[in-house]
């Protein structure tokens, strides 16, 4: 054998070494879990043979408490580029085989220059997180640095954060500031402080589900956009919210061709909304109807599920939807779905994705619980959000929209490129029977007998209701720009977003603008 | 183990459409709340048992009241 011979066996040797992570019996450990190894899982994630992992012999150079026995290949992390779809994306997996996938200064290292590299060729990161958190050896270093990629990263490339086990401590806050984060049910865990250390703390006691589990950040904390069966549903997950996103923030995002017709027109979309205003209807019904048959990916389904966000397709091309649901909370605004909504119509703004919302609300939700947690300087980054954002714009007026609601998610005033109204709908400042005890209120009180009162304020109301309840007020004042049959609502939309395609709109020039946190 | 089953949102009770005993299915309505000019349907979180129910129509509720005991 010649020495080259030898030495490319010799890297054969490593790489087989390599492969194995922490080797057979910590692999069986991780199956009979129910996860997958990070290996597996970077293999599903890419297009067959395309990933090309790099740094595969870094290795920590910590010597205290015994860890300079122990240096294996990659530091607990696999890290590298590769295609999804035909598309490159760069991408980390923390191997939980290694050292629980800790993060050592090595680890961190690695991951900063995954984000460094995606964030300077315009492409997004992939991470799919395993690891009980911060190499205590090493005493954290460096990774408060991942931190900061990732605010460099934000609005230039997706990142989409997996979380497929333990992500515990401090490494939380990576997932935190990236796009989107998706955790596996059962398996995935995400917390500040463990169990162990608020027993501790405070005497609490509660499991790692019930502390930070999957449904726990989907439904209550809002950390999770989405919640997977298992590791593979995961993979798949996140290759095809990907075919939703451009690369980069200059990029407009993928066409994706469909058999759909673009003048198809729903009859059943005339009848969705019922006649008796108090009675809800199901908005899913109608964002299915009208968008690419079978594209709604919907984005944090189980937190605020007054409001809808997700992406959906309308010929083909990419749209954020948002979307009052009146099933829930009759549709209002709380502090929840204006956040959700907010970050999502954000996003939406940084990757050139247009914004369609369907606006049926009754306002703000009252309480004194909501005023003081904040619903007025919390509530206003919806409204923020929609006026900074730049992309095409447009608004579909279901039905009610009243007061703030109406302010946040139904007028033209906050830079809307159209605002189309069904025949149903309705926009005011309050609901008739309010308005009316406002306008009146001197009228009323003079009015002893209950019954002529009743009937005043009825009469009153019906008034109020002839002259706003319809859109035709709207219409009259430039308000709007057209009424629409519902049926007509998708070639409406399509023809809209071809007309928007080149929509050129800057706003003032600053270091970035201040949205209320 | 019990489930309270609370009001989402405050406001009038309009129906009530089970009663101690009856067997629910996670899903089955429970209470219609009209809330911002809205009917609200309050489904079962859960499959169970009534244990009691703690309105009446006509009763106003705020958020968080418990509604319905789901054993």
């Amino acid at each position: 054998m010649t020495k080259i011979q030898e030495d490319i066996e010799k890297l054969k040797k490593l790489r087989a070494e390599v492969r194995l992570g922490g080797g057979k019996d910590k692999i069986e450990l991780q199956h009979s879990k129910g996860k997958l190894t990070a290996r597996e899982r970077i293999e599903l994630l890419f297009d067959k043979n395309t990933f090309k992992e790099i740094y595969t012999f870094a290795r920590h150079q910590c010597r205290d408490f015994g860890m300079d026995k122990y240096r294996p290949y990659g530091d607990a992390v696999i890290t590298g580029f590769g295609e999804i779809n035909g598309r490159i994306c760069y991408a980390y997996a923390t191997d939980f085989t290694v050292m629980g996938g800790s993060y050592g200064k090595t680890t961190a290292e690695k991951i900063c220059d995954v984000y460094r590299r995606a964030r300077e060729v315009g492409v997004p990161v992939i991470a799919l997180i395993d690891s009980v958190g911060a190499r205590i050896q090493e005493g954290g270093e460096k990774v408060p640095q991942i931190f900061y990629e990732n605010t460099l990263c934000s609005g230039v490339i997706p990142q989409i954060t997996a979380i497929m086990g333990p992500c515990a401590g401090v490494s939380v806050y990576s997932p935190a500031i990236t796009d989107f984060v998706i955790m596996v049910d059962k398996t995935a865990t995400m917390h500040i402080t463990g169990p162990r250390v608020i027993e501790v703390a405070t005497g609490e006691k509660v499991s790692e589900q019930e502390l930070g589990g999957a449904d726990v950040h989907s439904r209550i904390s809002g950390v999770a956009d989405f919640v997977v069966k298992n590791d593979k549903e995961c993979i798949e997950l996140i290759r095809k919210l990907l075919s939703y996103l451009p690369s980069n923030w200059k990029e407009k995002p993928p066409r994706v061709e469909t058999d759909d017709d673009p003048m198809r027109m729903d009859e059943k979309l005339n009848s969705i909304v019922p006649d008796d205003p108090k009675k809800p209807f199901d908005m899913y019904e109608i964002i299915n109807r009208v968008v690419d048959k079978g594209s709604f990916l919907e984005v944090k389904k189980n937190f605020a599920p007054n409001i809808i966000t997700g992406f959906a397709r309308l010929n083909g091309e990419t749209v954020g939807i948002v979307a009052n649901q009146p099933k829930w909370l009759a549709g209002c605004l709380d502090i929840n779905a204006s956040e959700k909504a907010a970050r999502f119509v954000r996003f939406c703004d940084c990757f050139n994705i247009p914004i369609i919302t369907f606006s049926n609300s009754p306002g703000y939700l009252p309480g004194v619980d909501q005023e003081h947690q904040g619903i007025i300087r919390r509530g206003a980054k919806l409204l923020f959000a929609y006026s900074e954002a730049t992309v095409p714009k447009i608004t579909v007026l279901v039905r009610a929209s009243y007061g703030g609601a109406a302010a946040a998610m139904a007028n033209k005033w906050l830079g809307t490129d159209i605002v189309l109204a069904w025949p149903s709908a309705e926009m005011t400042v309050m609901g008739a029977k309010e308005a009316v005890s406002v306008l009146y209120y001197k009228e009323i009180q003079k009015i002893e007998d209950p019954n002529e009162k009743r009937k005043f304020i009825e009469e009153k109301a019906r008034e109020f209701e002839e002259k706003f309840s319809n859109p035709y007020h709207l219409a009259e004042r430039m308000a709007i720009d057209e009424i629409i049959i519902p049926s007509e609502t998708r070639p409406w939309l399509i023809h809209c977003l071809k007309m928007l395609r080149n929509k050129d709109v800057k706003h003032p020039k600053g270091k970035h603008r201040n949205i209320p946190l | 183990m019990a489930t309270n089953v609370t009001a989402p949102i405050p406001g009038k009770i309009l129906a009530v459409k089970v009663e101690p005993g009856k067997q629910v299915k996670k899903g089955d309505l429970l209470i219609t709340l009209e809330a911002m000019k809205m009917e609200n349907y309050i489904e079962a979180p859960v499959d169970g048992v009534v244990k009691d129910v703690k309105v009446k129509p006509g009763d106003t509720v705020k958020a968080g009241d418990i509604l319905v005991i789901i054993e």
